[in-house]
Parts: C-alpha cells; structure tokens; sequence
C-alpha cells in the first residue's frame, strides 16, 4: 500500500501531474486558513469565498510560478490571497456592512469597566477587538491577522508581505499599540457613540 | 500604574526599554527573559496589558478556528481542476504514471462537450430564425450573474463577452449559483452556435467559459478568444 503523501510539495507535484485528489487533499488542507485571512482582511465572507476559490484557481491554471526554494506553499497561497484581498479592498467592493452588526452591535449597556483589556474573553470584547483588527489599516491590519489570528512565523509573515522581518516585527509592534488604542477609545466614547456603525478602514 | 490608563505610543523609551520593546513580539509569546520587567514598571504595565490583547486575539483566532469555505467552492475548484488536467495532457509530458481511464474520461468530458455544442445547430441561420420557446426561455437575462446576461443580440453572432445559453438547456433561476469552468473546445464547436470557422481552423483549440447550474449540467458558454 502506498502511503499518502504529506508534504504540501509532494501533492503539488502529484496535483500538477493531474492527481484529482492530491488537490483535493491540498486544498483541504490550506483553504480555511486562506478562507479566514480573507475573512479576517475584508469583513466579508462573499469576498473571503471569492478570493479563497481564485487563489486556488491560480494553483490549478500555474499562473503564478511557485518556486519551494523560496519559502513554503502556505506562504504563498497566502501571498496570492493578500494581493487578491488588496485588490477587492482597493475596488471598495467589500465596503459593505460588518456582518457583526445587527442585534449584536448594540453595545453593551451594564459592566463597563475601566480596562478594556479586562473583559477581553467575554462575547463583548472579543467583538470589539474583531472590529478593532478590521479598522486597523490595511499594513498593519495584515501583519496582525497573519501573526496573531493564523500564528504565522515571521520569516512567512515577511515573504507574504515581501518585507524584511525587522518590518514584520516593527508593524506587529506598532499594529498592537494601535489595537490597544483602538479598544480602550472605544470604551471610553461607547456611551455618547451608541448610534455609530464601525467602519472599515480601505487604507 | 492604575488598571485602564493608557500610554502613549508614541512615547520614547530610554535605550534599555528601546531595546526591549524591540524584541516584543517574541517576548508576547515567550515571555520576558531579559528582567527588564522586573526594573521598569512602565514597561511591565505595558507589557500585561499587551499579554492581555495577545490573549484576546488568541481567543479571536479560537472563536473564528472552524470558520473554512463553503463546500460549494470546492465543488467548482474540482470541476475547474478535471476541465485543466484534461487540457494539459496534451502538452505536458508526464511525468508520474496517471491511470489511462483517468485522461480517457477528460478526453471523453471533452468530447462531449464539443458534441453537445455542435449537436442539431446549423450555422446562422437557426439564431436569424424564431427561436423555440425552450430557447426563449433560457435567452432572458440574469442581472443577478455577474453583471452578464444570458442573451443573445438581435442578429446573432454574438458579441464576444455575452454567454450564449445552450439549445435545450433548464433555465437559470434567480439567484440560482452557478458555477463557471473555463474548457478548451475545438474551435469547430462553434459552428453550433452560429459562429463562421474556416476549415483550415476548425481543429485549434479555442477556449471557452462553461456556466455549469447546480445540477452540474452546461446551461451557457461563452468563447473566450474567437
């Protein structure tokens, strides 16, 4: 019985070979976490659908060349989905509204604490930090959902982003001041801002 | 430090917390092992309060963990894969072994496209003439794909980007998805659908995007380069 293979590279080559289910197992493989940095970029499950099939369209069509000695196939599918993401983003065409809002965006009336940080945990602040990270502009939006919500080291945080590390890291730095920022103004003008919708920053 | 107040970020740091929040990122994972927490207590605030947001986003990346894309998605990203590894047999060598049943069931996909697209047309002069209601019914536009609409113009041939719904294909409801596979045809599969071919031209390939419904049946096509 022969064992199936494991690596990313291995179903690469088997899929470009036509090995139906190599993609198949390639494409279970990676699609949510493109699916979710797409989710998480745009705000947008229509948009994270679209970009998520296109990116492995490119994969099927070769269109963009990937080369393993350059970094690993993870991090390239998650470069071809931020260019796509950009591209959306710069076309406005996921400026549509937060599918958080709702009955879930009247803002909390009871617990307000002085710490935004202290109810980070709780259904309220996780919210708000989602909507904090999808304010955040566009570069340092990306370093935060590639890093933090996919874990990504930063050697593949600087090949997707094509920057050094030192860059990578810097805009973590500066992406996580901004977030605290961001929460802690929240907090403070909740009560006088009840009637504001979150936007999403297209920068 | 009180709990809540908030610094500046754009404050300076002497050399020791420089140094230190420049090696932050690895430290919100990891934890200090430099000891500068335990001398600055500016720093240290700061740093609980970066623990703390690492920790909320942590619990983001949980609450959104399961979140994948819809199955439909892999459905149209399998059907594109058969369309291309059909297509690429023919000029890629191979290079692992691929069953023979394999390609004769893209090469047999293909075939059956093509005969579907030529099978009871003539050229132009079945589009000049009154349609058949059946073909009515598939020409009235659908604003809701993509812009696109699925007719045909007053004298056929057809402008070049407009999808040509298919002889006795199911209409396309309303907000049906639809899925779209990009094939390459023989260019005499277009002799069907009204379109001149010279003969010396009727074996080149010529790619075409396929509108597949829900049933996985070709409901239109569109020719890509003609």
């Amino acid at each position: 019985m022969t064992p199936e293979p494991e690596t990313d590279d291995e179903l690469l080559m088997l899929m470009r070979n036509g090995d139906e289910q190599a993609f198949v197992t390639l494409y279970r493989r990676r699609q949510a976490a493109i699916y979710r940095f797409a989710m998480h970029m745009s705000g947008s499950a229509a948009v994270a659908e679209d970009v998520t099939q296109e990116v492995f369209l490119a994969l099927i069509r070769e269109e963009c060349g990937f080369d393993p000695e350059r970094g690993t196939l993870s991090g390239y599918l998650f470069g071809i989905a931020r260019k796509l993401v950009l591209r959306q983003l710069e076309r406005g065409r996921s400026d549509v509204p937060l599918e958080a809002e709702g009955e879930d965006s009247a803002w909390p009336e009871l617990a307000v604490h002085d710490d935004p940080l202290a109810d980070l945990t709780h259904r309220e602040g996780i919210e708000a930090l989602r909507r904090a990270v999808l304010a955040l502009p566009r570069r340092y939006r990306e370093v935060v959902v590639l890093c933090d919500l996919e874990e990504a080291d930063y050697a593949d945080a600087a090949l997707v982003l094509d920057c050094p590390i030192g860059t990578v890291r810097s805009r973590l730095h500066r992406a996580r001041a901004l977030l605290l920022e961001k929460l802690h103004q929240e907090r403070k003008f909740r009560p006088s801002l009840g009637a504001w919708k979150p936007v999403r920053c297209l920068t | 430090m009180e709990a809540g107040q908030v610094f500046d970020v754009s404050k300076v740091f002497d050399m020791n917390c420089q140094e230190f929040w420049n090696t932050m990122p690895e430290l919100a994972r990891h934890g200090d092992r430099s000891g500068h927490l335990r001398e600055c207590a500016a720093c240290a605030a700061l740093w609980e309060r970066q623990r703390a947001l690492t920790a909320g986003l942590r619990t983001v990346a949980q609450e959104w963990g399961h979140l994948q894309a819809p199955a439909r998605v892999e459905g149209r990203l399998t059907a594109a894969f058969r369309g291309h590894a059909g297509l690429g047999a023919r000029s890629r060598p191979a290079r692992l072994w691929v069953p023979v049943v394999a390609w004769a069931a893209a090469a047999a996909a293909l075939v059956a496209l093509a005969m579907f697209l030529v099978s009871e047309r003539q050229p132009q002069a079945p589009r000049r003439a009154a349609p058949r209601a059946t073909e009515l019914a598939v020409a009235q536009p659908l604003p809701d794909f993509a812009g696109n609409q699925f007719g045909v113009s007053g004298d056929s041939p057809y402008n070049s980007d407009e999808f040509i719904p298919l002889p006795n294909a199911a209409r396309i409801a309303p907000n049906e998805d639809v899925n779209l596979v990009r094939v390459e045809v023989p260019r005499s599969a277009m002799i069907g659908l009204g379109f001149e071919v010279s003969a010396e031209r009727a074996s080149e390939p010529v790619q075409a995007e396929v509108v597949l419904g829900t049933d996985g049946l070709a409901r239109a096509v569109r020719f890509l380069d003609e």
